[in-house]
C-alpha cells in the first residue's frame, strides 16, 4: 500500500499507537513496581509513577541476595543465564551450520537419511523427550554442572534446517567458481560460506539467544545448586517463597533485569540484520 | 598457452542422460573455439568436462600433452568465466580477483601486480574496491573476466558470458573479448548458443546437436560448406531455405513440393527418384532472373532493417516456407509475388533421410 490519504495514514498509525501502548504497558508497570516499597504495590491505586526507592532495591537485588530467592544475588544468576544462553546459542549455531553445510555440499551413504533423521527431531521439542534426556544426564554425572544445563540443549534441527534451506538457495556456480580459485572444503566453507550466512546468523543469534535465556524447566530440573541457579528460575522462587506475601518489589526488579540483556542482543544483532537484509536485496 | 586434445570424450549423467558422446577435437596453441549449437545440446557439458566441474564418462581429456580426466579443477590450470558471472557477493571487486591467487599462495607483491595490470587491461581500476552489487551487469561480467585473466591459466572457458547483456552492452564486450584474445595469445574455449556471436569470436567453430559434433570448422566453412542441413539452418540469420524435393528420372532436375521444377545444369549426385533438399541462402537470391535456378516467392509478411528488407513468404504454389533479403529499402503486399533466381554455385545440396551434404560438381 502505496496510497497516499490522510485519513488511512492517520488510521494506521492510531493502530500502531494503540498497539505498542499495549505492549508497552506491563513493561512500564514491571519498571515503575521496581522502584516503590512491598507496601505500595499490595495497596490500591497501583503507582503508575516512579517511586524513590530505585537504588535500594536494585543494589539488594545485584550484590545482595534475598533470602526469598535462596540468599543468591541476582547478579550471578544473571551470569548464569548468560554462560547458558550463550553455550547454547553459538553451540547450536556451530553444529547445525556445520551439519547442514555436511547434508549439502557433500556425497556420503544416507545422506537423506541423516537428514531425515535431524528433520524428525523437530517434532520433539524439549518437554517431550525431557525425562529420557535427564536420565542421561544424570547418568553422565553432569547434574549441577553447566554442561548439564547447556549441553543436551544445543542440538537444533531447526536451525540445521533453516542453514540447509539457505545452502541450498546459493547458486552451484558460485561453488564451482570457488572449487576452480583452488579454494578446498575448509576454506569455501570458511571464506564463502560463512560470510554469506552472516544475516541468517544473526537472525538466529537473536532467537537462540532468547531461547536460552528463557530457559525455565530444564534448569530446574538440573539444578539443585543455588550457585548454578538462572534469574528465570529465580524469579519463579521469589514468587512462590511462601510464608510472606510475594516481594513484588523485587520481582518486579528481577524482572526489569531480565530483560536487559535479551533486549541488548536484539539491538546490537538487529543493525546487522537489516543492514544485510538491504544488501542481499540488490 | 596450451594445446588441448578431446579424443571420444563421452558423458552420461546419473539417470542415464548421454549429454554427450565421442567428440574428437584438437584445439591448438591460442585458438579462439566456439562450441555453438541449440539449447541443451551439451556445450556447457563439454566445457564443464574440461573445467574438471563434470567427471567425464568415456574418452580423454589432455591439456598441454597432460592427461587431466581426474584432476581437481584447481590443478587444471584453466579458468572460467560463468554466464551469471559466479562473483563472490561478500568480497570486493579486488577481492574477488584476488582470491584464487591467494589460495595458489602467490606472494603478495605479485597479487598486487597482476590485479593493477588486470584493472587496466578491463577498464576496472576505479572499481576495485566496490562490491559486485553496486556494478552494472557490463561492470560485474569484466570482474569475471579479471579473475580469470588474473589466474593467468593455459585455457579460458567461457559458459554464456554475454547472454544476461543487453544487445548493445553484447557487442561492445564481444569487441573487447576479441581483442583481449589477440593480447592474451591464450587458448579459449568459449559456449554460446548465438550463432552471430560465434561467427564474429572463432577462429574455429565446433558445432554440436543433441550431445554429437555436427561440424568443426572456420566460420567461412560453416557458412561456404555447411556439413549437414543442421548446420545450413543453424548458421546465417535469416537462415537458410531448404526445400525438399525428388530427384527427376534424367537427374538433371528436382521436383520441388508443389509444381516447381528446378533444372540443374548439371547431373545430381543422386539417383533417380530419390528424395533430396536443396538450400539456397536468402542473402544469395536475388530480383531478377539472370541466375540458372529460377524461383518463385509468394510474399507473407516484411522485415524491414534499414540497410536490407527481408521478406518472408512461402515457394509460390507450396506450403514450404522461403525467405529472401534483398537490398535496400522494400515494398511489397502480402499476396504478390516475385521472381527470384540464384547463381548455381550458390545451391547446396543434402541427403533427404540423412541431412548430410551432397558435393556435386556445380562450380
Ligand atoms: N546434472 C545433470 N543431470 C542430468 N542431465 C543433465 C544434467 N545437466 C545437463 N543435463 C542434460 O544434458 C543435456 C546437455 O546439457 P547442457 O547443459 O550441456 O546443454 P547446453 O548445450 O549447455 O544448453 P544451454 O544452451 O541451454 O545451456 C541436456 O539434455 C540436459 O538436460
Ligand atoms: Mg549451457
Amino acid at each position: 500500500m502505496v496510497e497516499n490519504r490522510p485519513f488511512l495514514t492517520f488510521l494506521t498509525h492510531a493502530v500502531l499507537i494503540i498497539g505498542v501502548l499495549f505492549l508497552c504497558f506491563p513493561v512500564w508497570m514491571a519498571l515503575v513496581a521496581s522502584t516503590h516499597g512491598p507496601e505500595a504495590l499490595s495497596s490500591s491505586p497501583i503507582p503508575l509513577w516512579f517511586g524513590d526507592r530505585a537504588w535500594e532495591n536494585y543494589s539488594q537485588l545485584l550484590v545482595g541476595g534475598l533470602p526469598e530467592a535462596g540468599g543468591v544475588p541476582i547478579g550471578s544468576m544473571m551470569f548464569n543465564s548468560l554462560i547458558m544462553a550463550l553455550v547454547i546459542t553459538f553451540g547450536k549455531i556451530a553444529i547445525s551450520i556445520i551439519s547442514a553445510y555436511a547434508i549439502v555440499y557433500f556425497q556420503f551413504p544416507f545422506r537423506m537419511g541423516f537428514f531425515w533423521m535431524i528433520f524428525i527431531t523437530l517434532m520433539l521439542p524439549v518437554e517431550v523427550r525431557i525425562l529420557p534426556t535427564f536420565d542421561v544426564v544424570v547418568k553422565m554425572g553432569m547434574l549441577n554442572t553447566y554442561a548439564g544445563l547447556t549441553v543436551p540443549l544445543i542440538a537444533s534441527a531447526t536451525a540445521t534446517f533453516l542453514f540447509r534451506q539457505f545452502f541450498l538457495t546459493i547458486p552451484d556456480e558460485l561453488v564451482e567458481a570457488a572449487r576452480i580459485d583452488r579454494a578446498g572444503p575448509l576454506r569455501f566453507f570458511w571464506d564463502i560460506l560463512l560470510p554469506l550466512s552472516r544475516t541468517n546468523i544473526a537472525a538466529l543469534f537473536i532467537i537462540l539467544f532468547i531461547y536460552g535465556w528463557n530457559q525455565y524447566l530444564w534448569p530446574l530440573l538440573i539444578t539443585t545448586d543455588e550457585s548454578l541457579y538462572t534469574v528465570v528460575m529465580g524469579i519463579q522462587r521469589m514468587v512462590n517463597s511462601g510464608e510472606s506475601l510475594p516481594v513484588w518489589h523485587y520481582i518486579m526488579g528481577t524482572a526489569v533485569l531480565a530483560m536487559i540483556p535479551p533486549v541488548i542482543v536484539v539491538v546490537a544483532m538487529q543493525k546487522l540484520f537489516v543492514k544485510g537484509l538491504v544488501e542481499s536485496e540488490k | 598457452m596450451a594445446t588441448l586434445s578431446i579424443n571420444s570424450l563421452g558423458k552420461v549423467y546419473p539417470g542415464g542422460v548421454t549429454a554427450v558422446s565421442d567428440v574428437n577435437v584438437d584445439i591448438a596453441d591460442g585458438e579462439f573455439i566456439v562450441l555453438v549449437g541449440p539449447s541443451g545440446c551439451g556445450k556447457s557439458t563439454i566445457l564443464r568436462m574440461i573445467a574438471g566441474l563434470e567427471g567425464i564418462t568415456s574418452g580423454d581429456l589432455q591439456i598441454d600433452d597432460r592427461r587431466v580426466n581426474d584432476l581437481e579443477p584447481g590443478e587444471r590450470d584453466i579458468a572460467m568465466v560463468f554466464q551469471n558471472y559466479a562473483l563472490y557477493p561478500h568480497m570486493s571487486v579486488r577481492g574477488n580477483m584476488e582470491y584464487g591467487l591467494k589460495n595458489e599462495g602467490l606472494p603478495k607483491a605479485q597479487i598486487a601486480e597482476r590485479i593493477a595490470e588486470a584493472a587496466r587491461t578491463l577498464r576496472l581500476e576505479e572499481f576495485l574496491d566496490r562490491k559486485p552489487a553496486n556494478l552494472s551487469g557490463g561492470q560485474r561480467q569484466r570482474v569475471a573476466m579479471g579473475r580469470a585473466i588474473v589466474r593467468d591459466p593455459k585455457v579460458f572457458l567461457f559458459d554464456e558470458p554475454l547472454s544476461n547483456l543487453d544487445a548493445k552492452l553484447r557487442t561492445q564486450l564481444r569487441a573487447e573479448l576479441k581483442a583481449l584474445h589477440k593480447r592474451l595469445g591464450a587458448t579459449f574455449v568459449y559456449v554460446t548458443h548465438d550463432q552471430v556471436e560465434a561467427m564474429s569470436l572463432a577462429d574455429r567453430i565446433i558445432i554440436m546437436s543433441n550431445g554429437k559434433v555436427e561440424q568443426i570448422g572456420t566460420p567461412m566453412d560453416l557458412y561456404l560448406r555447411p556439413a549437414s542441413r543442421f548446420v545450413a539452418d543453424f548458421i546465417g540469420s535469416p537462415s537458410m531455405n531448404v526445400l525438399d524435393g525428388t530427384v527427376s528420372s534424367d537427374r538433371r532436375s528436382l521436383q520441388l513440393n508443389g509444381s516447381h521444377q528446378i533444372d540443374f545444369g548439371a547431373e545430381l549426385p543422386a539417383a533417380a527418384g530419390n528424395q533430396i533438399a536443396i538450400g539456397i541462402r536468402p542473402e544469395h537470391l536475388h530480383q531478377n532472373t539472370a541466375g540458372e535456378t529460377r524461383i518463385e516467392l509468394s510474399v507473407g509478411f516484411i522485415e524491414q532493417l534499414g540497410a536490407d528488407t527481408v521478406v518472408h513468404g512461402t515457394l509460390a504454389g507450396s506450403q514450404s516456407p522461403l525467405a529472401v533479403r534483398l537490398n535496400g529499402v522494400q515494398a511489397r503486399d502480402s499476396g504478390d509475388s516475385i521472381a527470384l533466381s540464384c547463381g548455381r554455385d550458390q545451391i547446396h545440396l543434402f541427403d533427404g533421410t540423412t541431412g548430410q551434404r551432397l558435393n556435386w560438381d556445380n562450380q
